[in-house]
């Protein structure tokens, strides 16, 4: 115990992705401070009916509060650009805080989580890349601390919303799902959801199936990040996610969730190579694909002159360990290291098992 | 940003951590269950009735809207939208959904009917307000609660 609480607080490493993780929140604090102007227009709620948590006399008047919502957007504007962005994460967690505990009517889980993750990131070296303009010239490799704090508000926030639900009956049976999909199918219909698959869902017995799948899955996820089971869990956090953004409004919760997996990437960068077969166009465009979609630059992307081991294919991944993956299983591998193709990872790693030995994976 | 050092990250950490876990456990005993991190707690429905307390009597108040005397023997009108703009207790006499729980948006509405018995100082007929729900927990069984606002000086 003593030793992983030394690991954990002494931990350093490359702190890349930390910085894809600062821009999603930043755009999602943008999209609160829009959100908050949006509403303005319509009046200041402390004009009207409001539930503070602090004392009346601290909330803040129109003014003051017309100021607050026009920084946090320039705020979230300096986190998204990489400009000073660990203190005005800092500042957003901040006043996004202050507000809520000034109006608990607006309060919403996905907001506060915000904020807290806001707040947690801010500590760490999340300003060392995705930046327009470097602050100052600062090593990337380093402390971990505040990060891997950041997860582990996840795993609390995953364990809270399974252990509740666990703890509810209506939600164990189902009912709770059940009334949810006859109220919101129509909802799921205008997102893009087959009717015929929202009929399907919307029986007792499938709510009851799925509500026992929900519980369960929060509660994998809550310590199934973490970990041997972490691609997988992480995977299966991703559809778990965009169902839910699918057929609900979760305001900017999925992918605030999508931005803090990134955090359980393994903290260094190109410790993978993807080579490939520049004669080929098919080799070029998977390389052009893997090369934008890299967002948490896991891959050295080169092009190679075909030799008698490379030969008949269009790329070949070497893993860290140093193996070779060709064909759909090198696919697979990308698709594990690219947030875009990520929920792709499972099936293509599925197929790759079928395939023969020599071409999923090859020792050097 | 402040750099921590080893004692300081330990002493953040455990009291992020306690503090955290501390308001996911004590959300119970908030009616709203803020800060509990529980998504999707219900799928209930709601419906609200609004009535005022005048003279011995209780009269509705259809859509939220009514009229009084005020202090200088004039009729004037009053709307529960003019205080109330939530999108589940802002709405009367229609069925809603009762976001995050029966039991926050009850909350919700008695702070509320103190809210506007409080900022309605020039009707001098209405004692008190009172909001009659009714709502379906999960999709069960209709149930029924009926919420007053404190009582008002009426002049």
């Amino acid at each position: 115990m003593e030793s992983a609480l030394r690991r954990w607080r002494d931990e350093i490493g490359d702190a890349y992705a930390l910085g894809a993780t600062r821009v999603v929140l930043g755009v999602l604090l943008f999209a609160n401070g829009l959100r908050a102007a949006r509403e303005l227009q319509d009046g200041y709620f402390g004009d009207v009916f409001h539930w503070p948590l602090l004392p009346e006399s601290w909330v803040p008047s129109i003014t003051v509060y017309k100021l607050i919502v026009a920084a946090q957007v320039l705020l979230a504007a300096l986190v998204v650009a990489g400009y000073r962005a660990r203190p005005a994460l800092f500042a957003s967690a901040v006043t996004g805080a202050y507000v809520l505990a000034c109006d608990r009517l607006q309060f919403h889980h996905n907001r506060w989580a915000l904020f807290c993750i806001s707040l947690l990131l801010s500590l760490s070296p999340c300003d060392r890349s995705f930046y327009v303009t470097p602050d100052r010239v600062a090593p990337r490799v380093a402390p971990l601390w505040a990060s891997r704090l950041a997860q582990a508000q996840l795993t609390i926030i995953y364990l809270a919303s399974g252990g509740s639900k666990l703890l509810d009956a209506d939600w164990r049976s189902g009912q709770v799902i059940f009334e949810r999909m006859r109220l919101y199918s129509h909802a799921a219909v205008d997102s893009g959801v087959p009717q015929a698959v929202v009929d399907a869902f919307a029986q007792p017995d499938v709510a009851s199936a799925l509500a026992k799948l929900a519980i369960a899955t929060e509660l994998f996820l809550a310590f199934g990040i973490w970990g041997r089971t972490r691609v997988f869990a992480l995977w299966w956090g991703v559809w778990f996610h965009l169902t839910i953004e699918a057929t609900s409004r979760v305001e900017g919760f999925t992918w605030l969730t999508l931005g803090v997996y990134f955090l359980f990437a393994t903290p260094d960068v190109r410790a993978r190579k993807l080579f490939f077969d520049s004669s080929r166009w098919r080799g070029k465009l998977i390389a052009r694909l893997v090369f934008f979609s890299d967002w948490l630059a896991r891959f050295e992307v080169k092009p190679w002159a075909p030799d008698a081991v490379r030969k008949g294919h269009t790329v070949v991944v070497v893993r860290r360990d140093g193996s070779l993956a060709t064909g759909i299983g090198a696919l697979a591998m990308v698709a594990r290291a690219t947030p875009l193709f990520f929920a792709l990872w499972a099936p293509l790693q599925f197929l790759a098992s079928f395939t023969r030995g020599g071409e999923t994976s090859s020792k050097n | 940003m402040p750099h921590l050092g080893s004692r300081a990250r330990v002493v953040f950490a455990a009291s992020w951590l306690g503090g955290q876990i501390a308001l996911v456990v004590s959300a119970p005993m908030r009616p709203d269950h803020i800060f509990g991190f529980r998504m999707f707690p219900e799928a209930s429905t709601m419906e609200i009735h609004l009535s005022r307390e005048v003279g011995g009597g209780e009269v509705p108040v259809p859509r939220g809207e009514w009229t009084a005397r005020d202090r200088a023997g004039q009729t004037r009108s009053w709307s529960w939208n003019d205080r109330v703009r939530d999108s589940v207790i802002g709405r009367l006499d229609t069925r809603v959904f009762a976001s995050y729980g029966v039991s926050a948006q009850l909350a919700r509405l008695q702070r509320a009917l103190d809210d506007v018995a409080d900022h309605v100082p020039d009707d001098t007929q209405t004692v008190r307000f009172v909001a009659k729900v009714e709502y379906w927990k999960n999709g069960g069984e209709r149930s029924t609660a009926t919420l007053r606002s404190h009582a008002r000086v009426v002049r």
